[in-house]
């Protein structure tokens, strides 16, 4: 008999029995309670189903700003019966659940950590267990189907699945657009492997000081790498073709152009906000428009200086700080794009300072939790009693939320940097490898 | 050009002929008459001025409803009801570059003409054109004289140039439910010389609700209004339908500073608890998302099924969520937008072979009528408010422009997300830093 309650049995059972109670009692408040369980955006995509089973474009439902596979999908949810309307619901849950198993698959790789079992669950939990995470799922909303798809790309990267890595890659910039900040960091993480006949060449051409741009550029372009390249851009462009194809202009405006020219003024967490609120409703003619710059901070983070100086000592580590950087420095910021990180954060925790510093920790969550609470709170008053709480009120609490979040991310890069210092507990996956290396040099 | 002046007088109201006295060959003159009083003018196509001619001329359909934000009482014929505002309904003859240039060309065009009416109208003013019959017709109504509640006065032909008719008219019982009847007087200028007694009846598309089915009702906002105000309609206790397929019905006008969400009114259980059947039309500026200086359209239209409780022993509500956009920022961190009361009718369909429009009072084109078949009965409920505006004035929260806290907003944006940017980009800096003098110090003991 097993003795913990961390074990796949018991884990699992969990989460699939907190998902399906979830489901059932979101099918009772939808039928009895007039504020419905089932998510807005749920009536989205199923509405867009429906479209899609009679031969029409998805786009007909308006506010449908995804991908025509996610209608395709969700299909089944139009076909006759109340029973069908929830396979999407169930599919999402079922994503969870997978991604779920890869992360534990993962965590227990040599690649991934080589945990025992009982620690790799205990970490999983965090996104199996998560409340947050199955309540959002069986809501139906379709941030666990790209959960799924973040966690399998970095479960092929890590196992050397290099095509299905691309192939993944592309699916899921089709899918969100943001994973494009993942390629860079693979890109760079793919460095030669030990097994791989090719590093010598490459670490000869690091410690010989003068060679040539292009020599250096051949050292760069590796089999993987360009394997990854191609795939990934093939899936992407394929699959944007296709969609062209069948559902023309409409595919690219929702899909793709409305996120480039929406104007963002609602109130969300974003610490522009308050400028895009401002600057839309009375232009200026004049002057620097810093606002149409946001996007030079966030991608040099995340797309470029984070991948850059982390992404060799960890790749699932900078993949959380790279979405870490990527969502808080974004123009529009809600709470389901927390989701985008929580699932890497069980790559994360097993050897970051918020975990071995309890008090560091409970700092980071309680400023993190406080500063939206504080948001939350001016929001509500903005909301619900109608006062007007723009600035100073939500200005602040916007930028105090943006200021933990900067404080948080230099924690989670200074502990991926100190992976390659080769502390035992903390670099199971480099630390190894570089042991490796040095015997191969000599 | 014609001219027809109703005047309608409660049964209560004792008529004596002598009121209404024709002097000389083309005046009448009027003693004292308590009565509504509608005007109602027509002119063909060639006999208005060129400049509206032309406009004109490019609209297949046009009419502009103004009607007034005080309430009124209902007096038969004229029952029908339209929420309080300026309405106008057009439809270009041709192509649709057309539709700009008469929209914006049109009421500054009939407005020479119209002035007269609507600076005297009490209640509503209608002007109507159609292509089918080539003529424009300009009508307002008073429910009353507005300062003594009598009217008083000389009515000429202009020497012949217009003719003019004067009624003189009372409601009667009608033999059939859908029918309305008046009895009185009536008078030509110029050929009549004396009030000729008349009795006649004819089917009416809008009657006034019956006792039992609920005369009146009163909306009102849930308060605090937010962002999310909710409008509330209270009914009376008996609303049975007047007849047995009748469906109780609201039809807002909404301005473009607050929408419904579609979706929202489409769950059955939202709709069920909150006395709403469902959604029959939408029309207008519906994006869910845009604030009001990113939408074009005037606003929305919204005509709602109406669901009353099976247990009717007390008024009943039905609550309609709507949804405010963001309004540009002003100086205080609050404006104002109007939203004007609803109307709230019975649909009802009628016998096979009622011609409505035989009714010389008939008014069509009132924005929910063309909704429902070319049969339809409308039994009108009307607003109670206590003699305030049946315009609701609603505050909303918007960004405070006050110079003092707006100029914090860029400088303190970029301050503070530059700030964030180069404390993670000094900690990437310190572990490449390290790495690279780490790196650098293990190669050389490599090599040494």
């Amino acid at each position: 008999m097993p003795s913990s309650f961390f074990n796949p049995t018991y884990v699992f059972t969990s989460a699939i029995i907190l998902r399906v109670v979830l489901l059932l009692y979101g099918l009772l408040q939808d039928k009895y309670s007039p504020l419905p369980y089932t998510d807005i955006d749920y009536f989205v995509f199923t509405d867009a189903a429906r479209y899609v089973s009679h031969g029409y474009s998805p786009y007909n439902r308006e506010t449908y700003r995804y991908t025509p596979l996610l209608a395709w999908l969700l299909v089944p949810t139009a076909w006759p019966g109340p029973t069908w309307f929830s396979f999407g619901k169930v599919l999402f849950a079922l994503a969870d659940i997978v991604a779920g198993w890869l992360i534990v698959l993962m965590l227990k790789s040599p690649a991934g950590g080589n945990m025992r079992i009982e620690r790799a669950l205990k970490f999983a939990s965090i996104w199996l267990l998560n409340p947050m995470v199955a309540t959002i799922s069986t809501r139906g909303s379709s941030e666990g189907l790209l959960g799924v798809m973040v966690v399998a790309l970095l479960w092929a990267v890590l196992s050397r699945r290099i095509t299905m890595a691309g192939v993944l890659l592309g699916l899921a910039v089709h899918f969100k657009i943001y994973p494009f900040i993942y390629g860079i960091s693979i890109v760079w993480y793919l460095e030669p492997s030990p097994d791989d006949s090719k590093r010598e060449t490459v670490s000869s051409a690091k410690d010989s000081s003068p060679t040539s741009f292009l020599q250096q550029l051949k050292a760069f372009i590796t089999p993987n790498r360009l394997t990854l390249l191609m795939s990934s851009l093939t899936t992407f462009s394929a699959l944007n073709i296709i969609m062209y194809a069948i559902y023309s202009t409409p595919f690219l405006t929702h899909t793709f152009l409305h996120h480039l020219k929406r104007i963002d003024h609602r109130h969300n967490f974003s610490p522009y906000n308050t400028l895009l609120h401002l600057s839309s409703a009375s232009p200026r003619e004049t002057g620097l428009q810093f606002e149409s710059l946001a996007f030079l901070p966030q991608l040099a983070l995340s797309a470029i200086f984070i991948p850059l100086a982390l992404a060799k000592k960890d790749l699932a580590g900078t993949m959380l700080a790279q979405t870490f950087a990527f969502v808080a420095f974004n123009k529009v910021c809600t709470s389901q794009y927390f989701l985008w990180y929580t699932i890497l954060l069980p790559f994360y925790l097993p050897y970051s300072s918020l975990l071995s510093s309890p008090r560091l920790g409970m700092t980071a969550a309680a400023l993190w939790v406080g500063t939206q609470a504080l948001w939350l709170q001016q929001g509500y008053e903005l909301e619900f009693l109608g006062l007007s709480k723009f600035i100073p009120g939500l200005f602040t609490a916007g930028l105090a939320f943006f200021a933990v979040n900067c404080w948080i991310l230099g924690i989670i890069v200074v502990d991926i940097g100190n992976k390659s210092i080769g502390k035992p507990a903390t670099s199971h996956n480099t630390g190894g490898r570089a042991l490796k290396e040095k015997n191969v040099v000599r | 050009m014609r001219e027809r002046i109703t005047f309608v007088h409660g049964a209560e109201d004792a008529f004596d002929p002598k009121q209404l006295q024709i002097q000389e060959e083309n005046s009448l003159h009027i003693k004292s008459l308590k009565a509504a009083r509608e005007d109602r003018m027509t002119a063909s196509l060639y006999e208005l001025p060129q400049e509206l001619w032309r406009v004109l001329k490019q609209c297949h359909e046009l009419h502009i409803r103004w009607v007034s934000e005080h309430a009124f009482p209902s007096v038969a014929p004229f029952i029908s009801t339209i929420s309080p505002g300026l309405h106008v309904f057009f439809t270009p003859l041709k192509d649709r570059s057309a539709y700009r240039s008469t929209l914006s060309a049109a009421p500054k065009g009939v407005r020479g003409t119209a002035q007269m009416y609507i600076t005297r109208a009490e209640n509503y003013v209608d002007i109507n054109y159609d292509t089918i019959s080539q003529s424009l017709v300009l009508s307002a109504f008073w429910h009353s004289e507005s300062a003594s509640g009598r009217w008083d006065g000389q009515i000429d032909n202009h020497g012949g140039s217009v003719k003019v008719e004067v009624g003189v008219l009372a409601i009667e019982k009608a033999t059939q439910p859908e029918e309305l009847s008046l009895g009185g007087f009536l008078a030509v200028l110029g050929e009549d010389t004396k009030p000729n007694p008349t009795l006649f009846s004819f089917p009416s598309r809008h009657h006034i609700s019956p006792s039992t089915s609920g005369t009146n009702y009163s909306t009102a906002f849930i308060q605090p209004t937010g962002l999310h105000p909710t409008l509330r309609l209270t009914l009376p206790p008996s609303t049975d339908p007047p007849a047995p397929d009748c469906a109780l019905h609201t039809y807002l006008t909404l301005p473009s500073s607050l929408f419904p969400d579609k979706y929202q009114l489409s769950s059955s259980n939202f709709l069920a608890s909150n006395n709403l059947h469902s959604i029959r039309s939408l029309s207008g500026e519906i994006d869910l998302e845009a604030p009001t200086w990113a939408v074009s359209k005037w606003g929305s239209a919204l005509l709602l099924e109406l669901a009353p409780p099976e247990t009717r022993s007390a008024q009943w509500h039905a609550d309609i969520p709507l949804h405010l956009r963001y309004l540009r920022p002003a100086d205080g961190g609050s404006t104002n937008t109007s939203i004007p009361w609803p109307i709230v009718f019975w649909a009802c369909s009628s016998d096979e072979g009622t011609k409505m429009n035989t009714n010389p009072f008939d008014r069509v084109n009132l924005g929910y009528d063309g909704l429902f078949g070319p049969r339809t009965m409308f039994y009108h409920l009307r607003p109670t408010n206590g003699g305030v505006s049946l315009v609701d004035e609603l505050k909303v929260p918007v960004l405070d422009l006050d110079e003092s806290k707006v100029r914090w907003v860029e400088s303190g944006t970029v301050m503070v997300v530059l700030l964030g940017f180069f404390w993670v980009f000094w900690t990437l800096g310190r572990v490449v830093a390290r790495d690279f003098g780490l790196g650098t110090g293990s190669a050389r003991r490599k090599k040494d």
